[in-house]
């Protein structure tokens, strides 16, 4: 405290301090503490006051210097004193207050050293506690560890139990990978683990799983052959990667597809022959289809082998787009790649053996089903769903499919002979029955009336004769490009439905099957469903039941244009369109089609010849041309010998109801017109589709085409002549004219002014002919052209009756000659009148015959040697008459019968 | 062709334009059947092998047409037909009052033992029926004659008519009413029982003592 003080006043006079004093006080005491010497201020140590007042004495130590001295030291003292005291007083509060912290102070650090020395404490016990669980809990854990490691062992085998439910179950859900995957992984387990006992018992079980669940995913595999399901198939091939039997999967596939070909084959099969036969062998099975199924079988069949084929088709799209990774280099990797090389040549050669495989089902079945006895459109069917086929192995594989194709060729030809037979069959049962009624039709009917030539309409009504063949050749050409885009749609995964499908809608038209242009030409076809509705038949209907007028309107000579055909002709000419048509879907048999249609003319042309020639009773050198004879010589022959082709056929039989003896009728003149002006029609339609058969057939064998046109076709006219001679020869009875010319006296010296009674007898038979022609007119429109031909063969008869009459005068004179000449001039003139020919046919030859009478010698030689048309009969008699040198007659003779001899 | 049978039947389908005969007819032989058909021209034609009592028969079926037009036309087929199909249109009153006429041609013309079904077709247009199925009874009551109604849109008895008609005959030779052998039967044996094909007969040629030359 003192210290304090000191130090404060050594900062400064006391004085200052001490204000609050009484200001009297305090001045007197600040005066007087100001005069107290500094040095009183030092510290007690180092200086000594009571030294300092004795050195510093008063000089002369008087007792009053001393005495003021004291008085003054005292007084001095007394205010340090008091100013001490005072400022003690004055800091006592704080003093206290101090002191107060402070205390305060120690009681708060002894409460924490309370608080550390707690601390301690716990910390103490919280160490001890510690140290001892720790070793506990290592106890605890190390047990736990254990327990855990059994229980997983104890889990495995429980798992290893159910490996074959778990697999099963994942099998179900098509997860193959994740079952191959835990079988492996169970394996692998249960090798790490053989020390238990039950584990060897697993591991065996594991691995008839493992041949379990193989079988099964073999299974799934065969199923793919049916239907490629790429999801499916990704996670088998997966599965079998797992498995490293990814190559060995593949053959194995194969080998799927391989008997999956055959069993869809016998599933289509099985359909059709009912549960009866148990016999699985493909070829007889087939044999065991009954014919009447075997076009929809034939549908099945392709059908199902497409689903197999399109199936395939997936699996190596699936692999072409699977397969494209990198060439890898490590060993491995090579490897891999080279078993990848494998498989892709292995799906390659798979594309042709399934096609190979399809194509050798179908023949065998198409083999023994009779094909060729299926009915047209049946068989058309069949036809476009192998051509079908066709397609989609050109789309499978790039395969044209030869087996196929050439299969198709010849089952055409055969079918199409079969059919033909059959065909022939039909036109010799209508020729029998035939009765050569003329058929009302229009007078502008020809062949593109019947429904049959619809389709050709445009090819074969061109005026300009020009087919456009081209135009449709192209036109198939881009169809059938079409085509294989459409059949490669069917190949796409989410179609379920086939190209076949086609065939089961009842509203596919042919030429839908074949991917012809619709044939309707816009252009034309208005008038056409019209004209097919009238049936080309004539409006008038003077034919009807139980009529019996005749037509007087019609005489025979107005009628100009007329159309003649028998209900055969147009059966003939409907059986022409439908081998056109077969032409229309199988080209490449055109010639035997056109070929075989050639012979049904031929049929009909013979029939008809062989029918009303029957009864011809003239002997006929010059009734038939070289061409006739050379003509019905063929087709005996082909008919009784059978082309190599044909087998035998026969001919018609005579049927019983042809009246082709009555005079009334003629002897059946209207049958007989109506007979071979059907023909004739029949081979002008023939001609009308020459040129469409040309663009059909090979250039080379137009010459065949030809041949018929010039051969048969343009002879067909030379036909009236024997047909219509059985008749004419029948208009005036021979014996009697004969008789009646044999009375004329021809040695007569005069030339008579009167003609011969037998040239009126037989005018008269002439007119009831031609009464009778006029009768016919009813059942038979009559042109000019027919009435011509008729009278043309009459007066043919009556010409060459006359010679023959004129030949049997064994004397005659110029006289005779003259009346000869008479009798024939007026018999002509007659003729010329009854018939409407002008000049009358074939006069020349009684008028040459009579006339070479008064040839000279050298001129009746001549004659002899030039006229072969005149029987030695005729030439003798000639002779006879006109020589009257003996010795001439005889040479001349003797040259006509040499001339015969060779003959 | 490769087919075999025992007996073979000419059979005639005959009735008034448009009742359906053709159709009857495509139905029968197993063509599909057409809303729009033409009118036959003439005569078609067709055949089936029907198995009628165990014996397998083919039928020779002559469809005639039925415009008067043709009447001079078809009425050359009726000649040795062994049954016949008398068909009228049952929404037809017309074709039904012919019947008399087409029942005696077929009387005179095809062989007297001909057998013949009445067939009242288009059973199917019931709505339009102009016919009634009781008179056409008493029709072929009075003129001896079967009688079904068909319809050769539905095929109802189409088949029926056929067999029915064939049976006929067949019953008729094994009672021996009816002669197979007798020219103009209509009946043939088949290629069976006795191949009687002949040979082609070559036409009797008598070249001619005759005269006349030409
Ligand atoms: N609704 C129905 N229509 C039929 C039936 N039969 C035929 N028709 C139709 O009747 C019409 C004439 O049929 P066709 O079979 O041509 O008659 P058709 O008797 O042969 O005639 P013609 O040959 O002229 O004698 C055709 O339009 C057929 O579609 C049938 O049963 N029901
Ligand atoms: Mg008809």
């Amino acid at each position: 405290m003192l210290s304090n003080d000191v130090v404060e006043n050594r900062r400064g006079p006391p004085g200052v301090n001490s204000r609050s004093l009484s200001s009297a006080h305090s001045a007197a005491d600040l005066e007087i503490l100001r005069e107290i010497e500094n040095v009183y201020f030092s510290s007690p140590v180092d200086f000594d006051a009571a030294r300092y007042v004795l050195e510093h004495a008063p000089a002369p130590p008087t007792c009053e210097s001393i005495e003021h001295m004291f008085t003054k030291l005292k007084r001095q003292q007394q205010v340090v004193s008091g100013k001490a005291l005072h400022l003690i007083s004055q800091q006592r509060d704080n003093c206290d207050k101090e002191f107060a912290e402070i205390q305060n102070i120690r009681t708060q650090l002894s409460l924490t050293l309370q608080t550390c020395r707690k601390a301690r404490e716990h910390l103490r016990t919280a160490s001890n506690h510690l140290t001892m669980s720790t070793f506990v809990i290592l106890a605890n854990f190390r047990k736990r560890q254990i327990i855990r490691s059994v229980l997983k062992c104890l889990e495995l085998i429980r798992s290893l139990r159910s490996v074959e439910s778990d697999v099963t179950e994942l099998l179900n859900k098509k997860d193959f990978y994740s079952a191959i995957e835990l079988i492996l992984k169970s394996r692998k387990a249960a090798a790490a683990h053989k020390e238990y006992a039950c584990i060897t018992d697993l591991s065996n079980r594991l691995q008839d799983t493992l041949v379990l669940t193989e079988e099964k995913l073999d299974s799934v595999l065969s199923s793919l052959c049916f239907k490629f399901d790429k999801d499916v198939f990704t996670k088998l091939r997966k599965a079998y990667g797992l498995l490293g039997k990814t190559q060995a999967a593949m053959e194995q596939l194969h080998m799927h597809y391989s008997s999956a070909v055959n069993e869809s084959s016998v599933a289509a099969l099985k359909k059709y022959t009912g549960e009866a036969s148990i016999d699985t062998k493909f070829q007889n099975l087939c044999a065991s289809v009954p014919s009447g199924k075997a076009p929809a079988c034939v549908l099945d069949l392709c059908e199902n082998l497409f689903y197999i084929m399109r199936s395939y088709y997936l699996l190596v799209d699936w692999h072409s787009k699977h397969d494209e990774e990198p060439a890898c280099t490590n060993v491995f990797d090579i490897q891999k790649n080279v078993s990848r090389e494998y498989i892709r040549q292995k799906l390659k050669a798979g594309l042709l053996r399934i096609w190979h495989d399809v194509q050798g089902k179908v023949s065998i079945f198409l083999k023994s089903s009779g094909l060729e006895d299926y009915p047209f459109e049946k068989f058309v069917q069949i036809l476009g769903v192998l051509r079908k086929l066709t397609q989609i192995g050109e789309v499978f594989c790039g395969d044209k499919s030869d087996v196929l194709e050439d299969f198709i060729k010849t089952q055409s030809v055969v079918y199409i002979q079969n059919y033909h037979r059959g065909r022939l069959e039909e036109l010799k049962l209508f020729l029998e029955n035939e009765a050569w009624e003329q058929c009302p039709v229009k007078s502008t009917f020809n062949l593109l009336n019947l429904q049959e030539f619809k389709q050709f309409k445009k090819y074969l009504n061109r005026s300009d004769g020009v087919v456009t063949k081209n135009q449709s050749e192209n036109a198939s050409s881009v169809t059938s490009q079409d085509d294989s885009v459409y059949v490669t749609k069917y190949f796409k995964y989410d179609t379920s439905s086939s190209p076949f499908d086609m065939f089961r809608n009842e509203n596919t038209t042919n030429d839908d099957i074949f991917g012809l242009e619709p044939d309707m030409p816009s252009d034309d076809s208005e008038d056409e469903p019209d004209e097919l509705k009238r049936d080309f038949v004539e409006e008038n209907d003077r034919h009807g039941y139980a009529t019996t007028g005749n037509n007087e309107a019609l005489s025979p000579s107005k009628v100009r244009h007329s159309v003649i055909v028998a209900n055969t002709t147009l059966s003939v000419l409907r059986n022409c369109g439908q081998y056109l048509q077969i032409c229309r879907y199988l080209p490449q048999t055109a010639l035997e089609v056109v070929v075989l249609m050639n012979q049904l003319y031929d049929y009909y042309f013979y029939t008809v010849h062989t029918f009303f020639t029957s009864d011809l009773d003239v002997s006929s050198t010059t009734l038939y041309t070289t061409k006739l004879t050379a003509l019905l010589k063929r087709i005996t022959n082909s008919l009784e010998n059978g082309g190599s082709e044909n087998r035998h056929f026969a001919g018609p039989e005579q049927p019983h109801h042809l009246d082709l003896s009555s005079e009334s009728n003629l002897h059946g003149l209207s049958e007989r017109i109506v007979a071979v002006e059907s023909v004739i029609f029949l081979a002008k339609q023939y001609e009308m589709l020459q040129p469409y058969l040309e663009t059909m057939v090979a250039p080379h064998q137009r010459l065949i085409l030809e041949h018929f046109r010039d051969n048969t076709l343009a002879v067909v006219a030379d036909l009236r002549t024997p047909v219509y001679m059985c008749s004419a020869s029948k208009s005036v009875d021979a014996r009697t004219a004969l008789v009646a010319m044999s009375q004329v006296k021809w040695d007569v010296k005069n030339v008579a002014v009167e003609h011969s009674p037998y040239v009126d007898m037989v005018v008269r038979k002439l007119q009831v002919y031609a009464l009778r022609i006029e009768n016919i007119s009813n059942r038979v429109t009559l042109n000019r052209e027919v009435l011509n031909s008729i009278w043309t063969v009459v007066s043919k008869y009556v010409i060459h009756l006359l010679v023959e009459g004129f030949s049997n005068a064994t004397k005659c004179s110029n006289g005779g000659r003259g009346l000869m000449q008479l009798d024939y001039t007026q018999l002509l003139l007659k003729l010329e009148k009854i018939s409407g020919l002008k000049p009358v046919p074939h006069q020349d030859y009684v008028d040459r015959y009579v006339k070479a009478y008064y040839l000279p010698r050298k001129g009746l030689e001549e004659f002899v040697v030039e006229h072969p048309e005149y029987s030695t009969k005729h030439l003798v008699a000639l002779v006879s008459c006109a020589c009257e040198n003996k010795k001439d007659r005889q040479a001349l003779i003797s040259l006509i019968e040499e001339k015969e001899i060779p003959n | 062709m490769s087919e075999s049978y025992e007996y073979l039947f000419k059979f005639l389908v005959i009735g008034s334009a448009g009742t359906g005969k053709s159709s009857l007819l495509n139905n029968f032989i197993g063509n599909k059947f057409k809303e729009d058909r033409c009118h036959t021209i003439g005569v078609e034609f067709g055949s089936k092998i029907v198995n009628i009592g165990g014996k397998s028969t083919k039928l020779q079926i002559w469809d005639t047409a039925g415009q008067e037009r043709f009447r001079s036309v078809t009425r050359s087929y009726y000649r040795g037909a062994a049954g016949a199909l008398l068909v009228y249109d049952i929404t037809s009153r017309d074709s039904f009052n012919a019947l008399a006429n087409w029942l005696r041609d077929a009387r005179t013309l095809a062989s007297p033992n001909i057998v013949i079904l009445l067939v009242g077709n288009k059973k199917d247009l019931e709505d339009s029926r102009e016919v009634t199925f009781t008179e056409a009874s008493q029709f072929a009551l009075e003129n001896e004659l079967m009688f079904l109604e068909t319809s050769a849109k539905t095929g109802e008895n189409v088949e029926e008519a056929f067999l029915k008609c064939s049976k006929t005959i067949l019953a008729k030779i094994e009672t021996g009413e009816l002669d197979p052998e007798r020219i103009g039967s209509g009946i043939q044996y088949g290629t069976n029982t006795t191949k009687r094909l002949t040979a082609p007969k070559r036409p009797a040629r008598t070249p001619s003592e005759c005269a006349c030359r030409v």
